[in-house]
């Protein structure tokens, strides 16, 4: 079931994350199928009504709002990780599907990435 | 794997040499790959792994010089080396094609690198049997 590309770290303070996010879109653009999953400090990607500017930084939640017109087929998080981060689904953006990251979820894909 | 199973390996390096011990572990890995006969589809540097392409990189004399050594391996197996142009942009690191097209003073990409775009890495992910990660982290 394609690729899926995990998110495991936070949304601002390194570039990780933002690379792997482009591996997705790179992915998805040539029509390969493609999922993501936020887990651990990733889940930070997730809160709603990010403004970021006071560490001049560009909102990461509107590079991620552009994942359903790239056609990447799921945006998943890590139950657990969200409960860890005092991160119900009234703080999180829309369009997120909550799940949990184990083995069975791993599973279903083809490979997996990990942003480092 | 046992023996008589033939392995096709797109390896892409994250971690920069140096800050991480990600391309000589991707290095030791190569090496151990061609000589059980597997072959190496191509190598992607993404991240901060495209400091492994740089020409400037110069270590003190007793350490191993890994963009070196890297560059030999890639010559000797005829394996394409390739760097992320976005990553290498942002990071400092740019070809002939690059430094005309920003108008800037120098470009240091070291040979046998190239400088293209993640479809590379789309298509190692599509064609090789295995594709392997070596994270700095």
């Amino acid at each position: 079931m394609g690729m899926l590309i995990v998110i495991d770290q936070p949304a601002y303070g390194t570039w990780a994350g933002r690379e792997a996010l482009d591996m997705a879109f790179s992915l998805a653009a040539f029509d390969q199928p493609v999922s993501l999953l936020f887990t651990g400090a990733g889940v930070s990607w997730l809160r709603k009504d990010q403004d970021p500017a006071g560490i001049d930084q560009k909102s990461v939640a509107k590079n991620l709002a552009a994942a359903p017109v790239f056609g990447i087929e799921a945006v998943m998080a890590d139950r657990a990780s969200c409960q860890r981060l005092g991160l119900d689904a009234g703080d999180m953006a829309a369009g997120v599907t909550l799940v949990d990251a184990d083995a069975q979820l791993l599973s279903q894909f083809d490979q997996t990435a990990f942003s480092a | 794997m046992t023996d008589t199973d033939q392995h096709s390996f797109t390896l892409v390096i994250t971690g920069a040499p140096y800050s991480s011990q990600a391309p000589q572990t991707a290095l030791s890995f190569a090496r151990a790959a061609v000589a059980a006969r597997h072959r190496i589809d191509r190598v992607f540097l993404y991240g901060d792994g495209v400091h492994l392409a740089s020409a400037l990189v110069t270590p003190p004399s007793d350490e191993t010089h890994w963009p070196n050594a890297w560059a030999r391996f890639l010559t000797d197996h005829k394996v394409a080396g390739i760097a992320c142009i976005a990553s290498a942009l942002r990071r400092g690191l740019v070809d002939e094609g690059e430094q005309k097209r920003y108008e800037l003073t120098a470009s240091n990409l070291l040979s046998p690198f190239s400088i293209a775009g993640l479809g590379e890495w789309v298509e190692g992910t599509v064609k090789s049997t295995r594709t392997l990660y070596f994270h700095g982290g």
